[in-house]
């Protein structure tokens, strides 16, 4: 009885982590091509391949992680499972899986402006010696 | 179907239609403040908007669902009045908080901007 509330657990669990994690990294790296083009000066090609090797990448660091905290502890088991544990417990892993994602998707969004940031100043300096030879 | 599960039943949509709210209308509002600082690249500026709208979200909604675990036990209606209010009052100083940082944030940056604006 109490293992197979513990299934339910994991099976309401896993179809949300996976989904959040796919909706997340689709939305961050539909933005992020643009980022990508940017930072890449163009280069298309270039560009949109390091974006999918960031998605998949994504996608395999968020899903692993969501496995990882999937199992529920022996703790909560000794006591018995009743329905309000079960949600209690449900509510932790689903939340500190969504604070985590959240925090991976700032991090993405922090590593996208600094590569622009980075390309922006890198750009500005061969125009400085092309201004003196032309003086 | 004790008192503390209804409390959750209770309190979750509450929570979570303040956080969806809240969110919503600094999406609306901040895409002037973005487009500041991102001078004449609106789709960047959309691009981003929505990022941050997605990292408010799962980062706020998962806070509010993970205080879920850290409940006292309710016993009666009086009870669970109170540990709603306690709960939900809370959650939504801390908000309230991130919010007046985020204004302090753009007043900084802006001031900052502003006098090499004029030099210039």
């Amino acid at each position: 009885m109490e293992t197979s509330k513990i299934i339910i657990a994991y099976f309401v669990y896993l179809p949300i982590v996976i989904g959040l994690t796919i909706f997340v990294s689709k939305k961050l790296f539909e933005s992020g091509k643009s980022f990508m083009i940017e930072i890449f000066r163009g280069q298309e090609n270039i560009a949109l391949a390091t974006n999918k090797l960031f998605e998949v990448g994504f996608y395999l660091i968020n899903i692993g992680m969501g496995l990882i905290l999937m199992k529920i502890s022996e703790r909560s088991v000794t006591y018995g499972i009743s329905n309000q544990i079960l949600i209690e417990v449900m509510g932790l892993k689903i939340g500190s899986f969504s604070i985590y994602l959240g925090v991976m998707l700032l991090l993405n969004l922090y590593l996208f402006l600094r590569g622009r940031k980075v390309t922006r100043s890198t750009q500005k300096t061969p125009e400085v010696p092309s201004f003196s030879m032309k003086k | 179907m004790n008192f503390n599960i209804i409390s959750y039943c209770i309190y979750i949509p509450i929570i979570f239609f303040i956080t969806l709210k809240i969110g919503w209308i600094l999406y609306k509002n901040g895409e002037v403040f973005l487009c500041d600082m991102f001078t004449n690249d609106v789709e960047l500026v959309k691009n981003l908007n929505k990022l941050l709208l997605i990292g408010y979200y799962l980062i706020n909604l998962g806070a509010a669902t993970l205080t879920i675990t850290y409940w006292d036990t309710v016993e009666n209606v009086v009870e669970m009045l109170n540990t709603l209010a306690t709960v939900l009052g809370k959650t939504i100083i801390v908000l309230a908080l991130l919010h007046f940082n985020n204004i302090f944030w753009i007043i900084l940056l802006n001031r900052k901007k502003q006098p090499v604006a004029t030099l210039k």
